[in-house]
């Protein structure tokens, strides 16, 4: 047997790695996700997402304003290029305008239905097929826990995972580390709804429940984290079988989280 | 690889995929540049470095993110050890099956793990996200990953990047 092992050392040590990684995850899915090493991780990746989004956003703007104007202006006359420059800082003006409404939006938002709250930048996605985090702009500094509700005007982004003094990390609520307890706001039904990567699951849904696509899905309030009557999902596929006590139900968050720059940390 | 670009790359990957690649995502699909590191870790070095490399990588990347710590680097793991594989036996920078073996590693890893949390938790759209996500980042992954490497193909950037004793297979 050990003369066995010795001949084959090298696949021996992959196969029992293999084996190790295999049982840590298992054992996450049942005692929760391993939180080691997070914060280092989360203040170096932070710091250095600060400077690439920093200089990302520099390089974005010089291109914008000027070498984009010097390949124009070698193609056209000087009067066009004149037009296309007052059209570009039109642009570059609608998108600061945009950027104005959003804000205003957001503090209206926060004025009227929440205002112990923290209005944070999105500083960085981490996408794998795993998972998906955001990085924010705002932490313990700040007021920021972990576990705070994060929002924008039309719904639920997620949780606070993990803080720093100066950035947080978010986890999205389509993570499968993700659970909140949502209603149907049709007809008041309650239930849990996990993550699944890119979509959500409603769990624990009864057979008998009348439930629909196209139903919409909002806090509950009964998790004791995210404060009631936030839109959450959208409900986009009901499956019954007559042999499951349970309907199976998939739904998308309302949020495009691609799409959002801002957001509310709620921190009460 | 030299010492000095593994700490580069240990250190930046994670910054550099989270918010320099936010704007050239397409739908909210964007390419899953630590696979593309170690895919070219594999073709430079070998299996055994490669392995070691994706690991290191994967589980950098599940510590940074909100994902089961293991996952990532499990898979990642297995794509480095496979691209090291074909990279001392089939492929090189230039060859063009480059952007296949990209897109089928990277449609290999989320099939995975798409397959292990419907295992564990139930309830995963499989074929919706087949179609919406898993493959149209295959594909991206494939097409920035032979970009990639067409930008490193150079023997100067390759002696650059590697330690002498691999350098006499260029």
């Amino acid at each position: 047997m050990f003369s066995f092992i010795g001949r084959n050392k090298k696949i021996f040590l992959a196969l029992t790695l293999v084996v190790f990684l295999f049982w840590l995850v298992t054992t996450q899915v049942e005692n929760g996700r391993f939180r080691f090493l997070e914060r280092p991780v989360l203040a170096i990746s932070g710091f250095f997402e600060r400077i690439t989004s920093g200089t990302y956003a520099s390089l974005e703007s010089a291109w914008d304003r000027y070498v984009f104007l010097v390949g124009t202006h070698r193609e056209n006359l000087r009067l066009q290029d004149d037009l296309d420059r007052i059209h570009l800082e039109n642009q570059l003006l609608q998108e600061v305008l945009q950027e104005n409404e959003r804000l205003r939006q957001l503090i209206a938002f926060r004025k009227e239905a929440f205002p112990s709250s923290v209005a944070v930048r999105i500083l960085g996605r981490q996408v794998s097929p795993a998972s998906t985090t955001l990085t924010i702009s705002k932490g313990s500094e700040n007021g920021v826990q972990m576990d705070m509700p994060v929002i924008v005007a039309s719904g639920v982004v997620g949780r606070v995972q993990t803080t720093l003094d100066g950035s947080a990390k978010v986890m999205l609520l389509t993570d499968p580390g993700h659970a909140l307890a949502v209603r149907v706001q049709r007809n008041r039904e309650d239930g849990l709804l996990e993550g699944r990567i890119s979509h959500c699951a409603l769990k624990y849904v009864s057979y008998y429940v009348d439930i629909q696509e196209g139903d919409l899905l909002v806090t509950s309030g009964l998790d004791g984290i995210y404060p009631k009557g936030l839109p959450v999902a959208t409900v986009v596929k009901v499956t019954r079988h007559e042999s499951n006590p349970f309907q199976t139900v998939v739904a998308k968050p309302v949020v495009r989280i691609s799409q959002i720059e801002e957001a509310l940390v709620l921190t009460k | 690889m030299k010492p000095p670009v593994y700490l580069a790359l240990f250190i930046l990957i994670l910054p550099l995929q989270s918010s320099m690649l936010g704007p050239l995502a397409i739908a909210g699909i964007s390419p899953d540049l630590v696979l593309i590191a170690v895919y070219v870790i594999g073709l430079l070095t070998g299996p055994r470095e490669a392995a070691v490399a994706g690991l290191t990588l994967g589980f950098l990347q599940d510590i940074n993110s909100a994902g089961f710590v293991g996952l990532m680097a499990l898979t990642h793991g297995a794509a480095g050890f496979s691209a090291g594989l074909l990279g001392r036996n089939v492929l090189n920078f230039a060859s063009p099956s480059n952007i296949l073996f990209l897109a089928a590693f990277s449609l290999g890893e989320a099939v995975l793990i798409t397959l292990f949390i419907q295992v564990i938790f139930g309830s995963v759209p499989f074929f919706s996200m087949l179609f919406t996500r898993m493959l149209p980042a295959a594909v991206y992954t494939g097409l920035f990953g032979t970009l990639v490497l067409q930008l490193l193909k150079s023997r100067k950037t390759l002696v650059l990047l590697t330690r002498p004793s691999l350098q006499k297979e260029f």
